[in-house]
């Protein structure tokens, strides 16, 4: 699949985003439209500890259980649209525990389709369980084979009816792990920025072909590995451990890489855990699904209103089935998403989608640097960034961050966004630091492989292809 | 875009980030708990603001002056111990916590070599992250405080077999073995683990740790106790060293932790 990189804005200004509309929507599964003018509610679920054990008791779990009660809360509450993300459990790399769950989702979907109309899908996002020390690619020699492994999944999903193949890729990781913890804006650059975006171009040429293939769509990625690490560890208002201006600088830089896989084949939608989903779609005009306050199953963030503002699905992120008092844990969260889905739609209908938009989006604009700088007029200008840096992996991704970190200084000095001494201090320090960078690509790797051979020892070339 | 002119946003949210930050800098506050000696208080004071490129040779020129191990536990322990109550206290972050702890272990292996037969850790501990579980972030903060609080840590990594965790414990019998899992369908590894000990006779306690452990869940099996978060570890492992068992942990976890 070739590589074509975004050098221009999809949308020409800010204002034209909103919820549910992208200029490239998608069609798939049992009637689901994604982008064309409705919010999809996206329902994410995990299956119940021990069920992992037998190939029987897990299909049973996810296509008896967990899929029949979703698709039966949509006709009892009358949702008419959903669709199903299926990630797969790190024991779904066998064939004979992912083969009848893909199948057996497949098979109930059309059969609610047929039966009362509901239009549905399943999304099916694929393990990447690749570890830094055996390789990432394929032939490296690791124990696991887990780069193979990879590969093999996407071949089942898309082979056993899988509507959407998407994924939660690692590439980059070993330093993102390293610059969340250390507070090392430079290392998460190259790692996640750079060696991220090069990992991530490399397998959606592949995972596109696959797809193409078996007549599947290639959906997206996200930064879930890097970005949202540095989120959940900024955690809330009296969480201490990452600052939430790095948290919110990571999340600009991770759009360069997440971008990547639309680069390389994808069509979207992107994931919902990936945050910085608004920049891509300013920037490719693709589909994307968000998370925010209809999570909270999953993890509590800064911007639940917020995220809302452009979503074309509208996820939970995950939650364990088990019961609940309104019923099974994925028929209330499916109800709480669908219903939010329902309100943007009804917006749409009234032609007041642009106003429940900036309501969302000023919910929680000044809760914090994370939320600010993913406002849609911030998220835009980082998209600009990137854009106009598109050729160059590396430039790209240094100058979304750079972007970002000005967003946020600047809506600081306007007295617009409130920081704390430290959230300044370090945004201050991340500037200078991002700013000392060469400009040369060749000149940044240099320096970093010197830096972080120390640091970071699991770092091997051959795993980016270099 | 809608103009929100007029508009009172601290009627929806409130920023207790800000209204409740400590003003104090680290310097303030580590004025009074800085050692009295000069000599301490200047290694103290290189693990307090994280100076690992000058850590080496601080200690080396304090070897010359006062004997090796008080230099551990009067300099560079107690800048340790410093940096952990500015992050108690909101004004040291985790960045923080990692670069003072590795500028510790720096001045520390250079102490040590004039040690009489070493350092003696307090205790030896197992930690890794769940079979089939590529996620360890937890489990190397967690390690990085365990070292900084003198224990041995043998860290087995990520994604190890059940079986070989279970091997190592068996080899080393540490003060307890921690496991750490992302995923519902990983965590299941350690009700296993401790299976496999209890079997061999082992009363080690499995910890269990990571976004998808709660603690009723690391409670349901035999030898299983619960570390919701890196910071409570070693206060746990204080307690075992204490004498308390896993059953003892399960029943005074609450005052054990105390809102670590």
């Amino acid at each position: 699949m070739a590589v074509k990189r975004y050098t221009k804005m999809a949308y020409a200004c800010a204002d034209d985003m909103v919820f549910g509309k992208s200029l490239e929507p998608i069609s798939y599964g049992f009637g689901l439209k994604i982008g064309a003018g409705e919010v999809i509610p996206e329902i994410n679920y995990a299956p119940r500890a021990g069920t992992e054990k037998d190939p029987e008791r897990l299909r049973k779990e996810y296509v008896d259980y967990i899929s029949k009660d979703i698709l039966n809360r949509a006709v009892t509450a009358g949702f008419p649209n959903v669709q199903l993300e299926t990630e797969w459990v790190s024991q779904m790399n066998q064939a004979k525990l992912s083969v009848p769950v893909v199948a057996g989702q497949k098979e109930i979907c059309e059969k609610y389709h047929e039966e009362y109309g509901v239009n549905c899908a399943v999304r099916q996002t694929i393990p990447d369980q690749r570890e830094a020390e055996e390789g990432l690619r394929p032939g490296m020699g690791g124990s696991h084979a887990y780069p193979e492994k990879l590969f093999e999944c996407a071949e089942i999903a898309c082979e056993n009816g899988a509507d959407n193949l998407s994924c939660e890729s690692v590439g980059g990781k070993e330093f993102a792990d390293y610059a969340v913890t250390n507070g090392d804006i430079v290392g998460f650059l190259f790692g996640v920025g750079y060696l991220g975006s090069i990992d991530m171009t490399y397998i959606w040429q592949e995972f596109s072909e696959i797809a193409k293939k078996n007549k599947c769509v290639a959906g997206g990625d996200t930064n879930c590995s890097g970005a949202n690490v540095s989120m959940f560890m900024a955690g809330g208002f009296l969480d201490n451990d990452v600052q939430k201006t790095f948290s919110a600088v990571t999340r600009c830089i991770s759009a360069a890489r997440t971008l990547a896989a639309w680069e390389s084949g994808a069509v979207g939608p992107d994931k919902d855990c990936g945050y910085e989903g608004v920049i891509c779609k300013a920037i490719a005009g693709k589909p994307t699904a968000q998370e925010g306050k209809n999570c909270q199953c999953a993890h509590c963030d800064l911007q639940g209103n917020l995220i809302a503002q452009c979503c074309d699905l509208w996820s939970n992120e995950s939650v364990e089935y088990h019961p609940e008092f309104g019923g099974t844990s994925v028929q209330c969260w499916f109800g709480s998403i669908a219903y939010e889905a329902a309100l943007m739609n009804t917006a749409t209908q009234l032609g007041q989608a642009k106003t429940l938009r900036d309501m969302y989006m000023y919910a929680d604009r000044y809760r914090g640097p994370e939320a600010y700088v993913l406002a849609y007029d911030h998220a835009y200008m980082v998209g600009q960034a990137i854009a106009e840096n598109g050729d160059d992996l590396y430039l790209r991704a240094k100058a979304a961050g750079l972007t970002g970190a000005k967003i946020i200084l600047q809506g600081y000095e306007s007295k617009e966004l409130g920081l704390t001494n430290k959230q300044l201090e370090t945004l201050q320090d991340i500037i200078k630091k991002l700013e000392e960078l060469p400009d040369d690509t060749d000149k940044f790797y240099e320096y970093c492989c010197k830096e972080y051979k120390d640091t970071v020892p699991l770092f091997n070339p051959k795993s980016y292809d270099l | 875009m809608l103009s929100c002119e007029g508009a009172d946003f601290s009627k929806v949210l409130k920023r207790y980030d800000i209204d409740l930050q400590v003003e104090m800098t680290p310097q303030e506050m580590a004025a009074k708990l800085l050692p009295s000696d000069p000599v301490f208080h200047k290694v103290a004071e290189e693990v307090l603001y994280m100076r690992f490129k000058s850590v080496g040779p601080v200690v080396t020129q304090a070897l010359s002056e006062r004997n090796p191990l008080d230099i551990i536990n009067n300099g560079l322990v107690a800048g340790m111990e410093i940096v952990a109550k500015l992050y108690a206290e909101h004004v040291y972050y985790l960045p923080e916590i990692m670069m003072a702890a590795k500028t510790m272990e720096i001045g520390i292996a250079i102490a040590e070599k004039q040690v009489p037969g070493g350092l003696t850790p307090k205790a030896t501990v197992i930690m890794h992250a769940a079979e089939g579980d590529p996620h360890d972030i937890g489990k190397n903060i967690a390690a990085v405080m365990m070292r900084a609080s003198g224990y041995e840590v043998i860290d087995m990594g990520r994604d190890v077999p059940v079986v070989d965790a279970v091997a190592k414990a068996k080899e080393v019998k540490p003060l307890f073995m921690s496991g750490t899992a992302l995923m519902t369908t990983t965590m299941t590894a350690f009700p296993a683990e401790a299976a496999m000990l209890k079997e061999a006779g082992l009363e080690i306690p499995l910890m269990g740790c990571g976004g998808a452990v709660n603690r009723e869940y690391a409670n349901s099996y035999d030898l299983g106790i619960y570390s919701e978060k890196a910071p409570q570890t070693p206060i746990i492992a204080q307690k075992l060293l204490d004498g308390y068992d896993w059953k003892k942990i399960r029943e005074e976890w609450d005052d054990i932790v105390n809102g670590a």
